[in-house]
C-alpha cells in the first residue's frame, strides 16, 4: 500500500482536483484505491457526490479500524472507494491533540487498510497543523500543487523550513506546478526558475476551464473528458508519481 | 479485499414495465436511470458428477467469457476468456488462469459439459440518490431455454447490487420493489441455479457410481440382490450416452465397473437366482465386458500420457508423441465399434431382457434358487467371511518369489471381497466397515499397481516388436519399459509387507467385529 497526500498550506491551488483525478487514474490500472477526504469543506466528497453517513464523525475517524471500514463508500467508479469528509473534521486537530502520539495516529489507522487498498490518496485541508504533521508521517509521497506565483512559492519554502526544523523526511515532498497559464510571463519565469530543481515533478497542470467545471460534472475530469489537455496532464503526472513509487532510490535522491 | 455488499435477488411472476419500475423507485425516494439492455446467450457447465456444484461453484459462459460463480453468494470468483464453442471441455486444456486452477481442482478426468443454453434478455439500471450518486445497480432478467424459445421466459428476476456504504438505502429500495408483485419471492443464486437446472430437466447431483442406497438386513437376499442389480443396471444406462458421445473416459470406466459389480453379485451370491438364468446373464455380461476391454486399455494409456512423458529424459519425449498418436488412432475404430454396438437392437434387447429379469418381483423357485429366501444379513456375513478367508488363505500361500500368477489370483480375491463389502456396507455401521475397507484398499492398491505395470509392460513389448525399425520410438519404449519394470518390482517387493499388515491381528479383529457386531 502506498499513501499519497495532496497537500498545500495555501488553499485554491488545485489540490482536490489533483486528488480526485489521480485517485481515479490509479484505480484504472492498479486497483483498488481509496481517497480520504480530510478537509471539512468536503470538496472531493462533493466531486464524487458522496456524503458521509449521519453517524460518521471525526471521533470515529480517529478510532480507526471497523469504524473506518463501515464508513467507506464506493464511488461510481469501479475499484475506487472513498472515505468521505464530515464537517466535524474541523475539530480533528483538537481531538488529535488528546491522542497519545498524535503525529503517528493517521499512519496507524491507515495501516489497517493496507490489505485492502493498493493506493490511498489523502486530500488535505489547507493549513499547517497537528493533522498535517500526522499526514506527513503517514504518507509515502507528499504532492504539493504550486501556482507559479511568488506567494505560492513562499508557502512552499515555509513547508520546507518546517520539515527541516522538525527533522522530517524532506525527500517525501514533491511539488508540481498547477493552474499554469503559460501566457503569463510570471508563470513562465517561475517555471524556468524551478525547471531543474530536485524533487519537483516535471509535469505541470494547465489552468483549464474544464477543471473548474468538475464542480458541475461532479466526476473526475479524466472520466468525463479523458482527452482534454488537463486530463492528459494528470495522466502524465500520474505516470511520474508511479515512477517515483516504484523507484524508491530515485525518490530519496530527489 | 473488502467483501462486496450482498446482491439482493428476487423472482417475479410477471414482467414489469419500465414506467411501473420507475414509479416504484421514485416512491422509495430514489431515481432510476437506464444504463443498457442486451439479449445474450448464457450457458452453464459441469461434469457428469456435478463436481463444480459439489464445490459450490457454478460455471457460466456468456459473452465469450467463462466465469466461476460462488453458488452461495452469487459473486464471481474468477473469469477468463473462452471463445470455444463446443459442448464440452477439459479443465487442463484451458490456458493458465485462476479458472483453470479452480476447475482442475474439481476434475481433470471428467469433461465439463454444457448443461443448458439460455436466451437472456436483461436490462441494467442505476439507482440514484438526490446527488445523482449511484447507490445500487439493478438488473432485470428474463430467461428462456434456447431450445424452448417458443414457450417464452420461465424466469423473471431482479438483482439489486448495493454499492459499498449504501446497503441500507438499497434494502429500502428492495422492499419497495418487492411490492410490485405480491407473489415475488427472494431468490438466492443457488435457488436461481437450481430453477434453471430444473427447467433444463437436469437432476442436480443425480448421478453417482458409488453405492449409496440402504438395504434391509432382514429382507430376503433375493430382494436385496435385485436392488443391487437394479442400481448397477441404472449406472450402465446413465453412462451409455456419454460413451456414445465420447465426452470423457469415465463414462466407459463407470459402465465397466457396473458390469463387474453385476457379475460379482450374480457369481458370489450363490443359489439366489436360478442356475439357468445365472449362467445365461453371467455369460451375457462377460461378453459385454470383453467388448470394452481394448477401448478401455487405450483410454488408460491416453490418461497416462503425462506420466509417461515424465518417465523419459527430454530428448526421448518427442518420439513418444508418435506412440500416443498411434494409440489415439487405434482407439477411434474401437470406439466406433462399441458405440455402434450400444445403439444396436442386439444390445438393447439384451439389456431389456436383463431389466425384465431384475424387475421381476416374484421370488424364484426354491428348488432352483435354494438361498433366495435367506436373510440379507446372513448372506452378507457368510459371503464376506468366505471371501475374506479366501484372501487370507491365498495370501499366506504366496511364495517368497511372489510370482505374477500368485499376485494376479490374489488381486481377484481382493476385488471380490471389496465388492461384497461395498454391496452390504449399508447394513453395517460405518465405524466398523470403514476401517475394514481402508485396510483392504491399501492391499488392493499394491496388487493393482503390480498387475497394472505387468499389463503395460506386455503392451509395450508388443509395440516394440512392431515398431522396432523406428529407432527413437524403440528407445522411448525401452526407456518406459525399464521404468515400469522397476516400478513393478518395487510393487512386488512391497507385497509381503503390505499383506502382513493386512493379515494382522488388528485387521482380523476388525473383520471379527464387523461380522459379529449387531447389524444396524
Amino acid at each position: 500500500m502506498k499513501t499519497i497526500a495532496l497537500y498545500s498550506i495555501k488553499g485554491g491551488v488545485g489540490k482536490t482536483a489533483a486528488a480526485v483525478n489521480l485517485s481515479y487514474l490509479s484505480s484504472l490500472l492498479s486497483p483498488p484505491a481509496l481517497i480520504c477526504d480530510l478537509d471539512p469543506q468536503g470538496a472531493s466528497s462533493y466531486y464524487f457526490r458522496i456524503t458521509a453517513s449521519k453517524k460518521f464523525n471525526s471521533d470515529k475517524f480517529l478510532k480507526g479500524n471497523k469504524k473506518i471500514f463501515h464508513n467507506i463508500k464506493a464511488t461510481d467508479f469501479e475499484n475506487l472507494d472513498m472515505l468521505p469528509s464530515d464537517f466535524s473534521y474541523r475539530n480533528l486537530d483538537i481531538e488529535l491533540a488528546e491522542e497519545k502520539k498524535p503525529q503517528k495516529k493517521l499512519k496507524k489507522n491507515l495501516e489497517e487498510l493496507s490489505d485492502v487498498y493498493r493506493f490511498i490518496f489523502l486530500d488535505c485541508p489547507p493549513n499547517l497543523t497537528l493533522l498535517s504533521e500526522s499526514v506527513f508521517a503517514a504518507s509515502d509521497l507528499i504532492l504539493v500543487p504550486l501556482i507559479p506565483t511568488t506567494l505560492s512559492i513562499r508557502t512552499f519554502t515555509q513547508l520546507q523550513e518546517f520539515f527541516e526544523a522538525n527533522k522530517l523526511e524532506n525527500s517525501k515532498i514533491h511539488p508540481f506546478f498547477s493552474m499554469v497559464e503559460k501566457q503569463k510571463k510570471l508563470h513562465r519565469d517561475i517555471l524556468d526558475q524551478f525547471r531543474n530543481t530536485p524533487g519537483f515533478l516535471s509535469q505541470t497542470i494547465p489552468y483549464n476551464s474544464e477543471v473548474e467545471k468538475m464542480g458541475i460534472y461532479r466526476s473526475p475530469l479524466n472520466a468525463v473528458l479523458p482527452n482534454s489537455p488537463a486530463s492528459k496532464a494528470y495522466r502524465n503526472l500520474w505516470d511520474e508519481v508511479k515512477a517515483l513509487l516504484e523507484m524508491p532510490g530515485d525518490n530519496h535522491a530527489a | 479485499m473488502l467483501p462486496n455488499p450482498k446482491t439482493l435477488s428476487f423472482r417475479l411472476n410477471r414482467t414489469i414495465s419500465l414506467e411501473e419500475l420507475s414509479e416504484q423507485i421514485v416512491l422509495s425516494g430514489f431515481k432510476l436511470e437506464a444504463v443498457s439492455s442486451s439479449k445474450e446467450q448464457r450457458e452453464f457447465y459441469d461434469t457428469f458428477e456435478w463436481q463444480a456444484f459439489g464445490k459450490r461453484v457454478a460455471i457460466v459462459k456468456q459473452n465469450k467469457t467463462l466465469s466461476l460463480v460462488d453458488l452461495n453468494t452469487g459473486q464471481q470468483i474468477a473469469s477468463a476468456p473462452f471463445a470455444k464453442n463446443s459442448s464440452s471441455f477439459f479443465a487442463d486444456a484451458l490456458p493458465p488462469s485462476i479458472v483453470k486452477d479452480e476447475l482442475t481442482s474439481c476434475s481433470t478426468l471428467r469433461a465439463f459439459s454444457r448443461l443448458c443454453m439460455l436466451d437472456v434478455i436483461s436490462f441494467e439500471y442505476r439507482i440514484l440518490d438526490d446527488n445523482k450518486k449511484t447507490i445500487a445497480t439493478l438488473t432485470s432478467e428474463s430467461l428462456c431455454l434456447t431450445e424452448k424459445k417458443s414457450q417464452g421466459a420461465f424466469l423473471h428476476r431482479f438483482a439489486l447490487s448495493p454499492l459499498r456504504g449504501y446497503e441500507e438505502d438499497a434494502a429500502h429500495v428492495a422492499q419497495s420493489l418487492a411490492t410490485l408483485d405480491e407473489e415475488s419471492t427472494p431468490l438466492d443464486f443457488k435457488e436461481y441455479f437450481l430453477l434453471i437446472m430444473h427447467e433444463a430437466e437436469h437432476h442436480v447431483r443425480g448421478y453417482s457410481a458409488k453405492i449409496m442406497f440402504t438395504l434391509n438386513p432382514h429382507a430376503p437376499i433375493h430382494a436385496s440382490a435385485r436392488q443391487l442389480l437394479q442400481f448397477t443396471c441404472s449406472v450402465m444406462r446413465m453412462n451409455e450416452q456419454g460413451i456414445i458421445k465420447d465426452i470423457d473416459s469415465e463414462f466407459l470406466h463407470d459402465y465397466r465397473v457396473a458390469i463387474r459389480r453385476t457379475r460379482s453379485v450374480m457369481k458370489q451370491l450363490k443359489g439366489v437366482f436360478d442356475a439357468g438364468n445365472t449362467i445365461y446373464f453371467l455369460n451375457l455380461f462377460r461378453e459385454l465386458g470383453k467388448r470394452t476391454n481394448e477401448l478401455r486399455d487405450r483410454d488408460v494409456y491416453l490418461l497416462r500420457k503425462e506420466s509417461y512423458f515424465n518417465y523419459l529424459p527430454p530428448f526421448l519425449q518427442p518420439s513418444l508423441q508418435l506412440f500416443f498418436r498411434n494409440i489415439a488412432a487405434s482407439r477411434q475404430p474401437l470406439h466406433k465399434q462399441f458405440f455402434h454396438y450400444l445403439s444396436s437392437s442386439d444390445y438393447q434387447s439384451s439389456l431389456k431382457e436383463w431389466e425384465l429379469f431384475i424387475n421381476h418381483e416374484a421370488p424364484p423357485d426354491v428348488e432352483q434358487a435354494p438361498n433366495a429366501f435367506c436373510s440379507t444379513k446372513d448372506v452378507a456375513v457368510e459371503s464376506i467371511k468366505k471371501a475374506w478367508r479366501k484372501v487370507i488363505h491365498h495370501g499366506r500361500q504366496i511364495s517368497r518369489a511372489t510370482t505374477d500368477e500368485e499376485l494376479h489370483v490374489l488381486r481377484i480375491d481382493c476385488k471380490k471381497l471389496r465388492y461384497l463389502l461395498e454391496f452390504f456396507s449399508s447394513i453395517f455401521s460405518s465405524e466398523t466397515i470403514t476401517p475394514v475397507i481402508r485396510q483392504l484398499k491399501e492391499l488392493q492398491e499394491n496388487l493393482g499397481d503390480f498387475v497394472d505395470f505387468g499389463v503395460q509392460l506386455r503392451f509395450l513389448q508388443e509395440e516394440l516388436a512392431t515398431k522396432a525399425e523406428e529407432k527413437l520410438l524403440a528407445a522411448s519404449i525401452g526407456g518406459l519399459m525399464t521404468t515400469l519394470f522397476q516400478k513393478q518390482e518395487a510393487a512386488r517387493l512391497k507385497f509381503h509387507k503390505t499383506f502382513s499388515s493386512f493379515d494382522h491381528k488388528e485387521t482380523s479383529q476388525l473383520f471379527h467385529d464387523l461380522l459379529t457386531c449387531t447389524l444396524i
